[in-house]
């Protein structure tokens, strides 16, 4: 294994200061001379037809410049699944039929805010409602409402994997189980509302900025629905606050937004308020999950039979993916000798779910885990050996879809049992305290191209200088996780600088390299990662060069670039400072300043991902007996990320996750009446504070990944999945009440207690 | 309708004339470009928008800006003393890793120099209370409570 | 803030307040902290045409002990003001609690606790208490004054006993009676800065170990804070047992009609009532022999 210098250190992170002080720019912050102001009129209704709409008085209101329904506009669906157009089922205003409370239907832009909110409520639109479905068992009844005309029962994706022959595993288990569980939706909650603010030059080009963790999917569906050309739209991410997964598709405000400025000359923005984010946000799928397993009586898995069914709500978005990844999910973690998925994706007239960190995870993980949990009960199997006994090692494969690389499962079941003493008090309870364990395993991105990119997955452009500095140029997005600071320290390690050598340009789709797909399912550290790596090793061997030839040095001298040297790793007195070696370079090139670009797109990986991550964590919880409600006390989490390349990072993503799934867990949800988000402030969607969080001790487990930059790979959306079900698991040992359906509310800890 | 209103924000005074059904929020960010202080809600849960009024801690988004002529205003922005130099509470914000995303944090920074302001030894059980109206979806407010607490100690000395 | 527009307004007495409030009629409201009106504005819930804003009025902001009569709190004193007193918090621990259980700093630094009260939010957190303690709330209006109390200022979600032109001043709590102790207990379901599911003000009188007078009134449960007066039945003439506890828990949670709602379940919330009442009384029963009789 290697030794690094600046990798695995807390360098201090790229943009902290400016965030410290108030100076980063986040895209509500930006203020143009002329800017407009745009609002969205959004339905009423759940399902129904558009009859007519009459703009006149709204256009008419002072101050107001214009308004625009989807007779304005190109009628162009879209979606992020481009290689399969049967799934971009998504216009910008509504066509003839709006789908959900709160879908899009028309878009006014005023001097001010407040003006065009007024002109909102002047449109007016005549509707013919329809009935309505809420939920998967309406959507998939026989005559239920159609939603879409062109999925006449409501299932817009169906997915299968299977491998070995599932029945007959059954018929020869000693134990198997069958259970449905359900998961709700939550909301990604960045406190960042979406904001998007457009600009269109003399020319007629186009440049969006917009909260976006994907400005290069933006970037070409703008240019699809505006009927323009990918080049003519530049966007640019300014600093994003929070996205998780919700802000990964082009959005109608940024449509609108730049729509508008090309057609008023104006720059225009468009900010959404939390009302409407709570409202109409992309949320975490809620599913209904079938799952049966199979094993032997010394706790063997044999077989496992998966259904699940999504509740995707009106129109795709991330759906197909989520639909995808939950196959792969539920046979991550355990050797399953047989396996058969189902996934299902079922419209409702409800917000659009989509990709909320762990993007399918944490409800197949919940159903896995919680499985394992019952299953080594009544198998009077120790749960921590039940999942040794099974836990997949480095170099199983999974039929048909992958083969696992580095993986430091069965260490993360020790280390955190030990951190734990789980076992001990597993034994030794106590009144009113229990102990649970939950475990995941998740990807560092995917392999399967649904966006139908011609360009790299992702891509890197180095540019050094004769001053002994460097410039990383990548489209990879920085929403807060840190990739303006892991790249280019991971550039740093190559090229032996330090990190205030390096200056870092990233997600400007006119001005960083092609392309990009975005910050989502864990893939940046691993793929932007690799092709820092992939441009170093190019400026390198021109550094070496140059160093060769100074010396004159044999052909079998080995060089390095460290410690702001370039030099023969045998002769370190044959050696350059970093800049004099750029020079010289530069000078043999005549001028010539050095660039590289570099790039990675994984091949020949499997179906799923280039690298697996894995974990296991450890709740205790303490639930009184009189009220039901259940207090974390404490988080014990080992995980498996590879090098850790940034230590603080890392655990900030940890500590981030444990926040989330404790609301996941625990008190977060959307409440609907017929349609209708009621849950529409922090007041009422309820978010763990600092006073609600649990003690949290963590463990990294050292391997080394051969497919990650440096050895690393994903860290941080996978740890949202193992929370619930051991905090589920702990609850069950305190109470006796197994939990089938998030949230664990205390009502039901109380009405399902059997003990305590 | 307008009112003219001096408004004294980081010991700089600003006369504006004034919509009084503006809250303070929009007045710092629109009309001085102090965009320092973020709008998370503006419904006084989520204290993205958290200022300092004579001294103590506001919602800004739940203040009306006509209410605070003549207060003392304390934004992000009045917080460093220079470019170079930080105030302790962002130095130990930067150094504890307590800043991710960053949109909550003007907000917490403004929040524990309230706290600190009143209590210079706080416990992490005060600390914890004295951010509960500030919340972060990225952090899990772990790297910020520790933040506090040493830049408490930062401000002893 | 979108579409309301209104004229601002500071006086700096409140005479002045009462007569503009006269004067501009029906779209003219008072403005404390502004926590729960300006919301209310956003969401486009009240039609203000002109805002009184309270804060100029000096002699409203303080709060004044006076050991024979009681405590009063000015109608412009911040909730913080009231939970970090340091009178309050020796003689009236469980105001000081309940005005600390309000929501989060910020809001505290702004909102008051008679803005609370004039809220009138059926979960309000400082009702309770100020009820059982036999608050009363002095209302000012140009040609004159009166106190109502607090048990009969409540009319339903959001009204109250306030008319036209009138403001409140300030609320009194006489002091407790020898022997006598006050808690509060309140519970969210999903978490712990929240607004209460269920909220609970106990004042009891002991002699000795047993209960000579017991006021409880329960918050969340019903349309206006309510005594639950079948559970004051149970305790008041017996000592505080297990027993006792219990069976004032069951009766109050038979006597409340909650709503179930977002934040919880009406059956729950019933529950809750029966397990707070008992925990509040405990409590109440601590203090009371905690002082000299
Ligand atoms: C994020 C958040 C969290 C909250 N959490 C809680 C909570 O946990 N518990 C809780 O109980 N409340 C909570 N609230 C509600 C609110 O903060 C409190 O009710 C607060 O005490 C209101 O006081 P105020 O001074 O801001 O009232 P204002 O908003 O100024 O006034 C409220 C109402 O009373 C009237 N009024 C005010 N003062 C007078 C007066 N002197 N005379 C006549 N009428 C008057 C006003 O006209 C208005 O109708 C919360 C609010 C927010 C925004
Ligand atoms: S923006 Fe003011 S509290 Fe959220
Ligand atoms: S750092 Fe992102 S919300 Fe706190």
């Amino acid at each position: 294994m290697q030794e690094f210098v600046t990798i695995g250190t807390n360098v201090t992170r790229t943009h902290v200061r400016d965030k410290a002080i108030g100076a980063a720019i986040y895209t509500d912050d930006i203020r143009l001379p002329g800017m407009l102001h745009g609002r969205l009129l959004r339905s009423p209704y759940a399902h129904a037809r558009i009859l007519h709409i009459d703009t006149t008085k709204a256009k008419a209101l002072p101050g107001v410049k214009g308004v625009i329904t989807s007779e304005d506009i190109p009628r162009i669906k879209f979606g992020n699944w481009r290689l399969f157009p049967d799934t971009q089922d998504e216009y910008v205003l509504a066509v003839d039929k709006v789908r959900f409370i709160g879908d899009e239907v028309a878009a006014v832009v005023a001097i001010d805010r407040d003006t065009a909110e007024e002109a909102l409520s002047l449109i007016k639109v005549e509707y013919e409602e329809l009935p309505a479905s809420f939920d998967i068992d309406t959507s998939i009844r026989e005559g239920a409402p159609v939603i879409h005309e062109a999925f006449p029962n409501n299932i817009s994706i169906h997915r299968k994997v299977s491998h070995g022959d599932v029945e007959k595993a059954f018929a020869e288990s000693d134990y198997v189980r069958e259970d449905v569980f359900h998961v709700h939706a939550i909301s990604g909650a960045y406190l960042e509302p979406c904001a998007s603010v457009a600009q269109c030059d003399y020319s007629g080009k186009i440049t969006l900025w917009t909260s976006t963790q994907v400005p290069y999917i933006v970037q070409c569906l703008l240019a699809t629905t505006l009927g323009m050309r990918e080049n003519d739209v530049r966007v640019i991410k300014p600093h994003v606050g929070g996205g998780f997964g919700a802000k990964m598709e082009l959005r109608k405000w940024d449509f609108c937004a730049a729509f508008m400025a090309k057609k008023l000359g104006k720059p225009v923005k468009f900010t959404l308020s939390r009302e409407e984010e709570f409202e109409t946000g992309r949320r975490r799928h809620p599913m209904r999950i079938y799952s049966k397993i199979g094993f032997t009586k010394d706790g063997m898995l044999t077989a496992k039979d998966l259904q699940i069914y999504l509740d995707g709500g009106a129109y795709n978005a991330m759906g197909p993916t989520a639909t995808f990844l939950c196959g792969n999910y539920g046979l991550m973690l355990y050797r399953y000798k047989s396996y058969r998925f189902h996934g299902q994706h079922v419209y409702t007239n409800k917000p659009p779910a989509s990709a909320i960190r762990g993007f399918g995870s944490p409800q197949s993980t919940f159903c896995t885990e919680t499985q394992m949990n019952m299953a080594a009960e009544e198998l009077g199997i120790d749960p921590l050996d039940l999942r040794l006994r099974n836990a997949v090692h480095e170099g199983d494969v999974i039929p048909e879809l992958s083969k696992i690389g580095s993986c430091g499962f069965a260490e993360c079941l020790e280390k955190v049992a030990e951190a734990s003493q789980f076992r001990k008090k597993r034994k030794n309870p106590k009144k009113g305290r229990g102990i649970g364990i939950g475990c995941y395993s998740f990807i560092s991105g995917g392999v399967f191209n649904w966006f139908n990119t011609q360009y790299p997955f992702s891509a890197a452009e180095v540019r050094v200088f004769a001053d002994g500095t460097a410039h990383l140029l990548t489209m990879a997005s920085d929403i807060g996780q840190g990739s303006d600071t892991v790249l280019p320290q991971i550039l740093a390690e190559e090229l032996g600088l330090k990190m205030e050598d390096i200056r870092v340009t990233s997600a400007d789709t006119a001005m960083t390299p092609q392309a990009d797909l975005g910050s989502w399912g864990s893939r940046v550290t691993l793929m932007a990662g690799n092709a820092v790596i992939d441009a170093a090793k190019k400026i390198k061997e021109k550094l070496f060069g140059a160093v060769t030839a100074h010396f004159n040095l044999n052909v079998i001298h080995d060089l390095e670039c460290k410690n702001g040297k370039v030099y023969s790793k045998g002769r370190p007195d044959k050696g350059l400072t970093f800049g004099e070696a750029v020079a010289l370079a530069q000078k043999f090139q005549r001028g010539e300043p050095l660039v590289e670009r570099g790039s990675y797109t994984p091949r020949g990986k499997g179906l799923v991902t280039p690298a697996f991550s894995f974990g296991a964590q450890v709740a205790e919880v303490e639930v009184d007996k009189d009220t039901g409600l259940v207090e974390v006390k404490k988080m014990y989490t080992a995980h498996d990320c590879g090098t850790v390349l940034h230590p603080q990072s890392v655990e900030g993503q940890l500590e981030g996750s444990i926040q989330m799934s404790l609301g996941y867990a625990l008190s977060e949800q959307f409440v609907l009446e017929g349609g209708k988000t009621l849950s529409t402030t922090f007041l009422d969607y309820k978010m763990p504070s600092a006073m609600d969080m649990p003690e949290s001790e963590s463990i990294c487990v050292d391997t080394y990944e051969v497919e990650g930059p440096l050895g690393a790979k994903e860290a941080g959306e996978g740890l949202v999945s193992p929370t619930a079900p051991a905090i589920a698991d702990a609850v069950y040992d305190a109470t006796g009440y197994r939990c089938y359906d998030l949230p664990i509310t205390p009502d039901k800890v109380l009405k399902g207690k059997t003990k305590l | 309708m307008k009112q003219l209103v001096t408004l004294n924000v980081n010991g700089n005074t600003y006369s504006l004339a004034i919509d009084p059904w503006r809250t303070l929020n929009e007045v710092l960010r629109e009309d001085l470009n102090l965009t320092g202080t973020k709008l998370g809600c503006g419904d006084g849960d989520c204290g993205a928008c958290t200022v300092l009024v004579n001294g103590r801690s506001v919602s800004s988004c739940l203040t009306l800006a006509v209410a605070v002529q003549g207060k003392e205003i304390t934004t992000v922005e009045g917080l460093a003393q220079s470019g170079e130099k930080l105030h302790p509470i962002q130095e130990a914000f930067i150094e504890h890793g307590a800043i991710q995303c960053g949109f909550c944090t003007a907000g917490m920074e403004m929040s524990a120099l309230n706290l600190l302001k009143q209590n210079p030894s706080p416990t992490e059980e005060e600390i914890r209370t004295a951010i509960a109206g500030n919340l972060c979806r990225c952090t899990g407010y772990y790297k910020i409570v520790e933040a506090i607490g040493d830049a408490a100690k930062k401000m002893k000395v | 803030m979108s579409l309301t527009k209104f004229d601002y307004y500071a006086p700096e007495r409140v005479e002045d307040a009462c007569r503009l409030l006269m004067e501009k009629g029906e779209g003219a409201m008072v403005m404390a902290g502004g926590t729960d009106l300006l919301i209310k504005i956003q969401r486009g819930l009240l039609k203000t045409q002109t805002l009184i804003d309270l804060q100029k009025i000096e002699s409203i902001h303080d709060i004044t002990f006076d050991k024979d009569k009681g405590l009063s709190i000015g109608a412009m004193a911040r909730l913080n003001d009231v939970a970090n007193h340091p009178v309050i918090k020796e003689k009236f621990p469980a105001v000081s609690e309940a005005a600390l259980a309000t929501a989060n700093v910020q809001i505290r630094n702004m909102g008051t606790v008679v803005g609370n009260l004039c809220n009138a939010a059926p979960s309000a957190d400082n009702a309770p208490v100020l009820m059982a303690m036999g608050a009363v709330v002095n209302l000012v209006r140009s040609n004159g004054e009166r106190q109502i109390p607090l048990e009969a200022f409540f009319q339903g979600p959001g009204l109250t006993v306030i008319q036209k032109g009138e403001i409140v001043t300030s609320v009194f709590v006489p002091t407790p009676p020898a022997g006598s102790g006050a808690s509060y207990q309140h519970i969210s379901a999903r978490g712990k800065v929240d607004i209460s599911a269920v909220c609970v003000g106990v004042m009891l009188t002991m002699k000795g170990k047993t209960c000579q007078t017991a006021r409880i009134v329960l918050g969340a449960v019903a349309p206006v804070p309510m005594r639950a007066l079948r559970a004051e039945k149970v305790i008041e003439g017996n000592p505080i047992s297990k027993e006792v506890l219990e069976k004032a828990g069951i009766e109050a949670s038979k006597e409340c009609k909650p709503i179930s709602d977002l934040r919880a379940a009406a059956e729950y919330r019933k529950i809750l009532v029966g397990v707070l009442t008992a925990r509040a009384v405990n409590e109440a029963a601590k203090r009371a022999s905690k002082k000299p009789n």
